[in-house]
């Protein structure tokens, strides 16, 4: 480790380790400059040249994101001359730009239309039929979308796919204003982790098929989640939004940085997750095929516990909140039932890869082990209940608890999602982590917890 | 006129490219002695010559030389940048077709002082003709047995100026775009693979038999002081006889032109000279009249000497014509990896032609300059800043005949 030495950003001193980046600084501490190219998974390219800041002693305004830091630096970071390199070079990067900010989605969360609203300002000084024409919708294949005219050429989604995915399908081509990017000859962007470069680009020139023109960004709201893809348990944002009367609707799930679980990304898997959390969902109470009302739902399985209470097994599903569990687990020995979570159905070794996907694809078998709760198949027993888990069983009687229709016979109550509710998890490396609860639906389907409270009364 | 012809010896033997002749008339003489030097006494004798890089930078080559490393685990190379794209340069391609041997003993010496097994050739696309001419004298080294302990590869590049960058050039060798790196912020050799590499001009290189055959003096015989040897001097433009021809720094450079030119076309008068290739400042007769061909006078002069590529304008050229000539060029040639180079050269070279369409005003004018100043000093290489001092330097000098066309 090196030192920690002092340095001045504007009149202010920081604490700062010797030799580190200055751009990495300055967004810690969240001093402002504008910045396309640099990225701190992707390191420094130094193309868009925007992030100048002035270093006494130096000639030139330098970009911060190949400045290292050495002892007694003075930087400035604001002031009448580096906004003016800053709007100058504003100014070049818009030159060619389509501006079409109101057919694009990426308004609203655009780098460019950030930095220009804070140094640009200015009237465009070339007539949209002279600026440089490129393709605007290209289908890189992978649910991305590519409109070369808008983009920076920061080269983020090339070094994306060079040097995180190794996969090299996108690169650069033509020189100077006809520098545009392409995936390579005759091959498409095909990775399992491509629709990054959506969320990596600073602009609007990728965009995801999934998510274009569904909804602008300014209308959602965004709550912390985890996804439940696999047992890796990436950080997310859910961003949903409820128009009037409608029902609360997921349009997007996004990577949230965690540096200790899954950095930057996450895979396009567990990306179109969100869709699953909507369709299919099992909304009211079924018994034997007939659609009941919960009232007699709840009587129903009362009768049935009363009936077989010798005799029970309860199944529980390895991706229920840590909450959710422990309160079957505490409802099962007022039972006396016998508990398990089979985890054979949870493994496949073909989404396993060396990135973040697991084959574990249970989001909290951690938990399932921790409480050690047995792992086989269920014995016979007379009645089963079965909390979400994805196998069915077979028993005299079955009581199924699902967030999802299924053909299968016997009572089913509908449960809430993990975007209906909250709870925590705990991930295949150990890191224990809090789900916000995202949706709320115009008829809420009712919690695991809801229906134990019930079935205890 | 002092007759001095250092690398352009034997360019006027017939058939000269060939290893007979060459050897005939003295090549690969200075590797019978070489043995008896160690590489460090050979990188001392370079810095004691102070060879300056002949591609156009003018820097010490024995600096340069000096930061690769002796004792490396890493394989060490040798890069030749023969990527000649500069307008109004064709110097390298006389040293390859007419002397291609005195090139490779420059390798094989280079190669023994940096201790590198590998030289590469990195060739411009367009020189083919000229490519196959140095091949053949490469496959007659190897017959000969000259490369037993180096190796040489001739590296074709794919037409782009910027490929003639250092480290775009070993972006481009190592297969990928030519695009040129951020600089480092200490001195260190260039990396290939990650392995330390020497980049020299094929000029530069072609220098290094004669300074180890003559010595450091031999060569500060000739030049200035600052600016010693010889440099192969090019004109094109409006001059009746344009062509290569070597004289020594220092020389004036109106002399020049007159003795091996035959001054200019038509018995014309002189209206301006970009002095070493277009990334030069231009000058105006006037300024030209005193100045001789050196680092330093050019520098004095706010332009530089750049390759020695001289273009004479004679009266009636028409300055914002060759402005817009040298900015399609800059346009066309812009690798598109910094923002202000990539925006700014197809801005300025479209505002140009506006303005030469009569449609121009002064505002025009004034963001022209505007735009210079963004793209000078301002991005990884020095490509856009030297676009801008061209902009610059017509417009401070010509700027009547911009106004007369508003």
């Amino acid at each position: 480790m090196s030192e920690m030495i002092d340095i001045i950003v504007d009149s202010q001193s920081y604490k700062v380790q010797n030799g580190s980046l200055l751009i990495d600084l300055l967004i810690k501490e969240k001093i402002k400059v504008p910045y396309f190219c640099y990225h701190e998974s992707l390191g420094a390219d130094g193309n868009c040249r925007m992030c100048m800041v002035e270093i006494e002693g130096q000639k030139r305004p330098q970009i911060a994101c190949d400045t290292f830091i050495k002892p007694g630096m003075i930087i400035r970071s604001k002031g009448e001359n580096i906004e003016k390199v800053r709007t100058d070079i504003l100014e070049l990067e818009l030159i060619n730009h389509p501006v079409d900010c109101p057919i694009c989605d990426q308004a609203g969360e655009c780098s460019l239309q950030e930095f220009y609203m804070e140094y640009g300002l200015h009237d465009s000084k070339i007539s949209i039929s002279e600026k440089v024409k490129h393709s605007k919708h290209l289908d890189l294949g992978s649910n991305v979308m590519l409109d070369q005219e808008r983009c920076v050429l920061c080269a983020r989604c090339t070094r994306f796919t060079d040097k995180i995915t190794y996969t090299h399908e996108l690169g650069i081509i033509g020189r100077g204003d006809e520098a545009k990017v392409t995936t390579m000859p005759g091959r498409k962007l095909d990775n399992p982790y491509a629709m990054n470069v959506v969320d990596l680009c600073p602009v609007g020139a990728l965009t995801s098929k999934d998510f274009r023109f569904a909804q602008r960004v300014w209308f959602l709201q965004t709550v912390d989640s985890i996804c439940h893809g696999c047992a890796k348990g990436c950080n997310i944002y859910i961003d949903h939004n409820k128009i009037k009367y409608q029902d609360d609707v997921i349009y997007r799930f996004r990577p949230r940085r965690n540096d200790n679980v899954n950095g930057f990304f996450i895979c396009d898997a567990g990306r179109l997750s969100y869709k699953q959390l909507q369709e299919n969902r099992l909304e009211s109470a079924i018994l034997n095929g007939e659609k009941i009302t919960q009232m007699q739902a709840i009587a129903k399985a009362k009768e049935l516990l009363a009936k077989h209470k010798e005799n029970i097994t309860v199944v529980i599903d390895a991706n229920l909140y840590t909450e959710e569990i422990e309160a079957i687990l505490a409802f099962a020995k007022e039972l006396n039932a016998k508990v398990c979570s089979p985890k054979e159905v949870y493994r496949d070794e073909s989404f396993k890869d060396d990135m973040l996907r697991s084959s574990n694809r249970a989001a909290n078998y951690k938990t399932i082990e921790r409480l050690n709760i047995d792992t086989k198949e269920p014995d016979s027993s007379s009645l089963i209940l079965n909390f979400n888990h994805p196998q069915d069983f077979e028993a005299t009687s079955v009581i199924n608890f699902l967030t999802h229709n299924r053909l299968s016979l016997g009572l089913s109550l509908p449960i809430a999602a993990y975007s209906e509710n909250e709870g925590t998890l705990t991930n295949e490396d150990g890191f224990t982590q809090k789900c916000e609860k995202a949706i709320f639906k115009n008829v809420p389907i009712p919690t695991i917890i809801e229906h134990l409270i019930r079935l205890r009364r | 006129m002092r007759d001095c012809k250092i690398v352009s010896r034997k360019f006027e033997l017939p058939n000269s490219h060939t290893l007979e002749v060459s050897k005939a008339h003295g090549g690969y003489k200075t590797l019978e002695k070489l043995r008896e030097h160690s590489p460090l006494e050979i990188i001392d004798i370079i810095k004691a010559s102070n060879l300056r890089g002949k591609g156009g930078g003018g820097a010490p080559a024995g600096e340069k030389w000096e930061l690769m490393p002796q004792n490396s685990l890493k394989p060490s190379f040798l890069a030749v940048n023969c990527d000649e794209s500069e307008p109004g340069t064709f110097k390298d391609r006389q040293i390859i077709t007419k002397d291609p041997h005195l090139l490779i003993e420059g390798i094989l010496i280079t190669c023994y002082a940096i201790r590198a097994k590998h030289a590469y050739i990195y060739i411009r696309g367009e020189y083919k003709q000229f490519q196959d001419i140095l091949q053949g004298a490469i496959d007659e080294a190897y017959e000969d047995g000259l490369l037993k302990e180096c190796d040489i590869t001739v590296h074709r590049g794919a037409g782009a100026y910027i490929c003639g960058e250092k480290s775009a050039l070993l972006e481009s060798m190592e297969g990928k775009r030519g695009h040129p790196r951020l600089k480092p912020k200490q001195k260190e050799p260039e990396w290939f693979f990650d392995n330390p590499t020497l980049v020299n001009n094929v000029e530069t290189i072609a220098t290094v038999p004669f300074i180890v055959q003559n010595g450091a003096d031999a060569y500060r015989a000739f030049g200035t002081e600052q600016s010693p040897g010889t440099l192969l001097f090019s004109m094109s433009g409006h001059v009746q006889k344009p062509g290569v021809y070597e004289a020594e720094f220092g020389t004036s450079m109106m002399e020049y032109i007159r003795h091996f030119g035959g001054g200019v076309k038509g018995g014309k008068k002189l209206k301006a000279v970009i002095p070493g290739g277009v990334s030069c400042g231009v000058l105006t007769a006037e300024e030209c009249e005193n100045l001789t061909l050196d680092y330093e006078a050019l520098r004095c002069m706010r332009s530089s000497l750049g390759t020695g590529g001289m273009i004479l304008m004679d009266e009636d050229t028409d300055m914002v014509v060759a402005l817009k000539n040298i900015l399609e060029f800059y346009h066309e040639e812009s690798c598109g990896q910094c923002t202000p180079c990539r925006e700014g050269t197809g801005w300025s070279d479209k505002l140009v032609a506006k303005i030469l369409e009569k449609k121009g005003t002064k505002e025009d004018l004034n963001k022209l300059l505007e735009i210079a100043d963004t793209m000078n000093g301002k991005t990884i290489c020095v490509f856009a800043p030297a676009a801008s001092a061209v902009i610059v330097d017509f417009m401070r000098k010509f700027r009547d005949e911009f106004e007369a066309k508003l």
